[in-house]
């Protein structure tokens, strides 16, 4: 069987089971493949599909929830934010629907060791879960060029480039947080490359130079942060707007409170049924540079005992519900992506947490999730429905209003439609390497300021 | 009974669900009666209340009247065996109040 009679195979069986049932088929090879034993991997590929169909499930009793009140809000008020937000958690739900998902395993694990051996990195990223990040790009490109080889190669780029960002915020993470030995190679950080410059002219400002008290703040309003207390808000809100009466905006803030405390119940399944073959790898390598010290490359949440991120979430709710409104252009409803995590964490590393400029940073950051949550909605949309991964009606449309380091994804997904004579992509690219190279030779220089007097002494 | 453990994080999927899918099958290994539960950091208050212990991923100035694990030590394997030992330390302590 050649490869364009395998894939044609592939496509039909795909179509004829779904990701709930195509994915897990590859999981337990996978796991065999890795040795693990057959009950294990079997128990691990249903629980994949259990994550699948979960998925499913949920993003069906959302859109039930989510279109009509949005249709409400549209004649009432004329609100037309079509696009449904299904957060973080269906982006990666449908990124590990697609066929070729899997084979980014290896492409990262190969070039991280190429990249250690080479002397190219000092990071070893552990974080496997992620790996839906590169994917997710991935089937960006394949969504404008339909070429799954261009769409490994981009998937490529973002690796290195996600190497060398944990490379170099690795020290000051540390500095941060207290635990030594770690980064985060989480696409995340990758908006650094637009804040930084920004918070160079911010700097200048000493209005912005105070410390607030994060913590005694973020004991006082961390209840909203809640998922169903969030949830709840949000529900009525959208009740409120779209003129329902007060039955109907309760029914609604409970229901809504519901699929924001069950999306991460429901994914938690997919990472359950991943960390098998994430731990065989991790020992893997660890036993392949157990001669060397590696800087661990982990995902975010290690930083999560910063309260000037959480506060900055908090204040990017609110602020993106009001730009989700005003905003030009912007067509996505705001609803399982508003706990933006993606646009907190950058500025919390290029302010090294401070508050103000922070806060500064999340409202200019916030419009790029809405702009690149919707340009993103046909291509995902259409994933969704081709691998079954979401219930997804006919017209219907999904994105996400939190996908992580939007303006890379966006540009190093979308910048092959200059072929299509569209050249916003690649301007946006330019602008992005611009700012990575900037924050790249100043974030050098100033770690080199800062050994130097370290040396005479 | 058997006995809770609580590991936080971001979301309570990703890194959380790592580190608890990992001790669980250390545990179950072992033949130690208890479950380790992955939550979300915002509302991780609420989930030890009933715990043996907390496993944690951040370095935060709070105290906890629980014993506190070092959860990274899970994700990078640097000292993974004193934090397993103090973790089955806390269970066993637990059991026996």
């Amino acid at each position: 069987m050649d490869f364009s009679q395998a894939s044609a195979w592939i496509q039909e069986f795909l179509n004829s089971v779904g990701a709930a049932v195509f994915v897990p088929v590859i999981m337990i090879i996978m796991g065999l493949v890795v040795r693990m034993k057959p009950k294990d991997a079997i128990s691990s590929g249903i629980l994949l599909g259990v994550a699948f169909s979960g998925m499913s499930m949920l993003i069906n009793y959302m859109s039930g929830l989510i279109q009509p009140v949005g249709e409400a809000m549209l004649n009432r008020i004329g609100i037309d934010l079509p696009i449904m937000d299904g957060g973080w958690t269906t982006m990666a739900a449908i990124a590990w629907s697609w066929p070729f998902a899997i084979l980014v395993f290896p492409l990262m694990i190969g070039i991280n060791i190429i990249m250690l051996m080479a002397n190219k990195t000092e990071t070893f990223n552990a974080d496997l879960w992620n790996v839906w990040g590169k994917i997710f790009t991935a089937i960006g490109v394949v969504g404008i060029t339909g070429s799954v080889p261009l769409a490994f190669i981009i998937a490529a780029i973002q690796i290195v480039f996600e190497l060398k960002t944990a490379d170099l915020f690795k020290d000051e993470i540390n500095e941060l947080t207290g635990i030594p030995g770690v980064t985060c190679t989480h696409k995340m950080v990758f908006l650094s490359a637009i804040f930084y410059p920004i918070d160079k002219v911010l700097r200048k400002i000493p209005a912005l130079n105070h410390k607030a008290d994060a913590a005694a703040l973020k004991e006082k309003v961390g209840i909203f942060a809640e998922n169903h207390v969030l949830g709840f808000i949000i529900g009525c809100l959208f009740g409120i707007l779209g003129g329902y009466d007060i039955p109907a905006i309760l029914t609604l803030g409970v229901q809504a409170a519901m699929c924001l405390t069950l999306f991460p119940v429901i994914s938690k399944y997919f990472m359950e049924a991943l960390s098998p073959i994430s731990e065989a790898v991790s020992d893997y390598m660890h036993a392949k540079f157990s001669n060397r010290q590696l800087v661990v490359g982990l995902d975010w949440p290690f930083l999560g005992g910063s309260n000037e991120i959480w506060l900055t979430v908090i204040y990017a709710i609110p602020i993106t519900v009001l730009f989700s409104f005003i905003l030009p252009g912007n067509q996505i409803l705001p609803f399982a992506g508003i706990v933006n995590i993606a646009v907190a964490v950058p500025a919390y590393l290029v302010t090294r947490g401070n508050l103000p400029r922070m806060l500064i940073l999340a409202t200019i950051g916030v419009p790029i999730f809405l702009y690149v949550g919707t340009a993103f909605a046909p291509f995902v949309s259409d994933l969704a429905r081709q691998t079954g991964a979401v219930d997804l009606a006919a017209n219907a449309l999904i994105s996400c209003s939190c996908i992580d380091g939007p303006v890379f994804t966006f540009a190093f997904a979308e910048f092959l439609d200059i072929l299509n004579g569209n050249f916003l992509p690649l301007v946006v690219l330019v602008i992005w390497i611009a700012g990575f190279f900037y924050t790249y030779r100043d974030l050098k220089k100033q770690a080199k300021l800062a050994k130097s007097p370290a040396d005479v002494e | 009974m058997t006995v809770k453990v609580v590991v936080a994080c971001g979301s309570g999927v990703a890194t959380s669900q790592t580190v608890a899918s990992k001790v669980n099958r250390m545990l179950k290994a072992d033949k130690i009666d208890a479950e380790v539960e992955a939550v979300d950091l915002k509302s991780v208050d609420r989930h030890l209340k009933d715990a043996a212990a907390y496993i944690t991923i951040i370095r935060d100035k709070k105290e906890y009247d629980l014993p506190v694990i070092d959860g990274i030590a899970f994700l990078t394997g640097a000292g993974q065996q004193q934090q397993y030992a103090k973790l089955i330390e806390a269970i066993k302590n637990y059991k026996a109040v």
